[in-house]
């Protein structure tokens, strides 16, 4: 009885490892039927969870549309996506899953500076092309050639702000107010370079952390002592908000310039009227004649019923870029990488993506939009070559 | 500017020791480093603007939202730490784990249901800008000041002028002897968490008003930065808690104005704290007994 017990026991085991063996075996040799899968990584939860959100619907806005219209030469797309929490360490460990568990073809980051960072060398390594949507930081980019940045760097961005300050607004005296992290950096690093050269004057410079809220002393610092005719924020919604509510609080006459890092519906939202007459650098203008401008816009807001912002544009032009460059190369990673670097002259919902400069970061205009009545609008655009293309470090 | 700044300080300085009462309430009575009273605060501060968007009455949104928050404190005392801490033998550190637990689920709580975007309250108060020569105040600001007296002078007569609140003073200077003297203990610490809460929320929905903004991580600084305050203010001292509340907000405002933004307002509330600590190690007020 034990004996046959134990029989029993060697078939069944062996039965078990033949069919898990099958199983091993058995991974399916990529068809045209199998959907074409890009990887998706983006803050969904955490301090920065609505960039997060506005990214992650303008990801699967993107998606959809192009499978609405019948996939890319006939086959689905298909988005592998992940949260990393504006967490580093969990970027990495994204990266990892999307590197070798996943299968997909390229990957598009709808995340900061920091994740889109650590995350990018893996995918070099991997040699899986990946776009970051509005990541500014450098170093993005120089993890090797299959990282591209859909964006101007912030270097860039800083040097637009100035020509923005100085040459269309005429200041003389301006203080910076920006927050003490990357983005902050470059933009006011740059920003401080074009102005110092072209006849203005920085007089003073604040420096925030992330986690600081309250600017009531730097703003009565500012009106009292500095009195500067511009104030430059480098600087995200919730610090950008609550400057320009303080700086009407106070009652302060100044202009203030913002960056992409106001571009938001938040933005809007907590500033309220206080935000009204207030200039930012960004890369959408809503008042753009393109079609794929206003169609993103009308679509993602009747989804989603939500005001699209840059994040989410510079996300879903990824997209773009990577349905056109398979739509013409297929699905090989290196044909991808290839022909994102000839791409040219793109229609994009963020402006003519020109071309990808050397160091792979977009060449488009800068859009300076302004707030009226509680919307963004056209005021300016910035296509001078000399001022959007980025110098090599 | 000095007078502006000094005001702007008070302001912080008021919100600050509303923010820290709450936790300084709990651990006066149950010893416990309620952490979790930071998502009292970002809880309050939903409630109110939930109840604000319904009614489009702050004064309701403001007292319903309190009661609401303090009578969800007196669940989680009754159902959460009462069970932990009546048991034999448990160490200090379990209902502060336990209190860090809620802190970071109740932040993930609020953002499934009411999504990650801020919350803007949109109040427009009809009150004026009080302006005193270059001196202003404005109408929110006027409104918090004159809110955190009212809360303070209603939780000093609670605790000085009533049954309630002797035995409350009773309990917290030696629980054992207080009920040995017939004093209901748990009434004492129902009665701390009602208050302990309801303050954390009034403190969330100011901050949400001051700010305009009410978001799930609202209460991450808070959740730290309030221990700084009530360690400060000695431990379990409501008047300590205020003295430590006004000292650290005028302490980063002087900074923030005249130095410079050299360090992260948070780092300026922990230096105080040690240069006080070293100074005097039990904090501004310390307990009598102690």
């Amino acid at each position: 009885m034990k004996r046959k017990l134990k029989s029993l026991l060697l078939v069944s085991l062996a039965l078990m490892m033949a069919f898990s063996m099958v199983a091993c075996n058995s991974k399916p040799v990529e068809t045209n039927d199998d959907p074409i899968r890009i990887g998706f990584f983006a803050p969904i939860t955490g301090p920065a969870a609505a960039d997060g959100l506005s990214t992650s619907n303008s990801a699967e806005l993107a998606v959809e549309i192009v499978n609405g219209n019948g996939g890319i030469n006939g086959r689905k797309v298909e988005i592998v996506k992940y949260d990393d929490g504006l967490d580093t360490k969990q970027a990495v460990n994204i990266a990892q899953k999307l590197t070798t568990n996943d299968n997909v073809v390229a990957v598009v980051s709808g995340s900061y500076s920091g994740p889109t960072r650590v995350a990018a060398p893996i995918f070099q390594e991997a040699g899986i092309p990946m776009i970051s949507g509005y990541a500014i930081h450098p170093e993005v980019t120089q993890s090797g050639d299959f990282i591209f940045s859909q964006s101007f760097s912030g270097a860039v961005q800083g040097k637009a702000g100035g020509v923005v300050a100085v040459d269309m607004l005429k200041a003389k005296r301006i203080s910076i107010i920006a927050v003490d992290i990357d983005f902050g950096k470059e933009l006011s690093e740059s920003f401080t370079q074009y102005v110092e050269a072209n006849g203005a004057e920085v007089v003073s410079l604040d420096k925030f952390a992330m986690s600081d809220s309250e600017f009531g002393p730097v703003i009565t610092k500012l009106k009292e002592e500095v009195k500067p005719d511009l104030i430059y924020m480098a600087n995200y919604y919730g610090h950008g908000a609550e400057i320009v509510r303080q700086v009407k609080n106070m009652d302060f006459d100044v202009q203030i310039l913002g960056t992409e890092g106001i571009d938001s519906y938040q933005f809007l939202e907590i500033a309220g009227e206080d935000a009204e007459g207030v200039i930012l650098t960004t890369n959408m203008d809503r008042d753009s004649e393109d079609e794929s401008t206003q169609t993103y816009i009308k679509t993602y807001t009747e989804k989603y019923g939500l005001i699209p912002d840059m994040v989410g544009a510079s996300v879903y032009d990824a997209f773009q870029v990577l349905f056109k460059v398979i739509e013409e190369v297929g699905t090989e990673p290196e044909d991808i990488r290839d022909a994102i670097k000839e791409l040219k002259n793109f229609r994009t919902v963020t402006g003519v993506l020109i071309e990808y400069a050397p160091s792979r970061e977009a060449i488009k205009p800068v859009q300076i939009q302004i707030i009226e009545n509680g919307e963004f609008h056209y005021f300016d655009r910035i296509e001078d070559l000399d001022i959007i293309t980025p110098v090599p470090k | 500017m000095l007078l502006q700044q000094l005001v702007n300080g008070i302001m912080i300085g008021s919100v600050y020791a509303l923010t820290a009462m709450g936790a300084t309430l709990i651990y006066g009575i149950l010893r416990i480093l309620d952490i979790a009273n930071a998502a009292a605060y970002a809880v309050g501060a939903y409630l109110g603007w939930y109840i604000y968007t319904l009614t489009n009455n702050l004064f309701l949104a403001f007292f319903l939202a309190m009661i609401l928050t303090g009578l969800i404190g007196v669940l989680v005392e009754k159902y959460i730490y009462l069970p932990i801490i009546s048991k034999p033998n448990v160490i200090t550190i379990v209902p502060l784990i336990t209190s860090v637990g809620l802190f970071t689920l109740t932040g993930d709580l609020l953002r499934l249901i009411a999504g990650p975007n801020v919350k803007s309250l949109g109040v427009k108060l009809r009150i004026g800008v009080l302006q005193i020569g270059n001196l202003r105040i404005n109408p929110e600001w006027i409104f918090i000041i004159i809110l955190t007296a009212l809360l303070f002078s209603i939780l000093w007569f609670i605790l000085n002028k009533t049954k309630l609140g002797l035995a409350w003073r009773a309990t917290a200077s030696d629980s054992e002897i207080a009920q040995a003297m017939g004093v209901n203990i748990n009434v004492s610490m129902a009665l701390s968490y009602i208050l302990g809460y309801g303050f954390a929320a009034s403190a969330g929905i100011m901050v949400g008003l001051l700010y305009n903004s009410i978001y799930p991580t609202m209460g991450d600084i808070p959740s730290y930065k309030m221990l700084a305050i009530i360690v400060l203010g000695g431990l379990g001292n409501p008047v300590g808690t205020v003295l430590a509340g006004l000292l650290i907000g005028l302490s980063e405002t002087l900074v923030a104005a005249y130095i410079g933004s050299i360090m992260p307002r948070d780092v300026i509330a922990f230096l105080v704290l040690i240069i006080v600590l070293l100074v005097k190690p039990s904090g501004l007020i310390s307990k009598k007994n102690a």
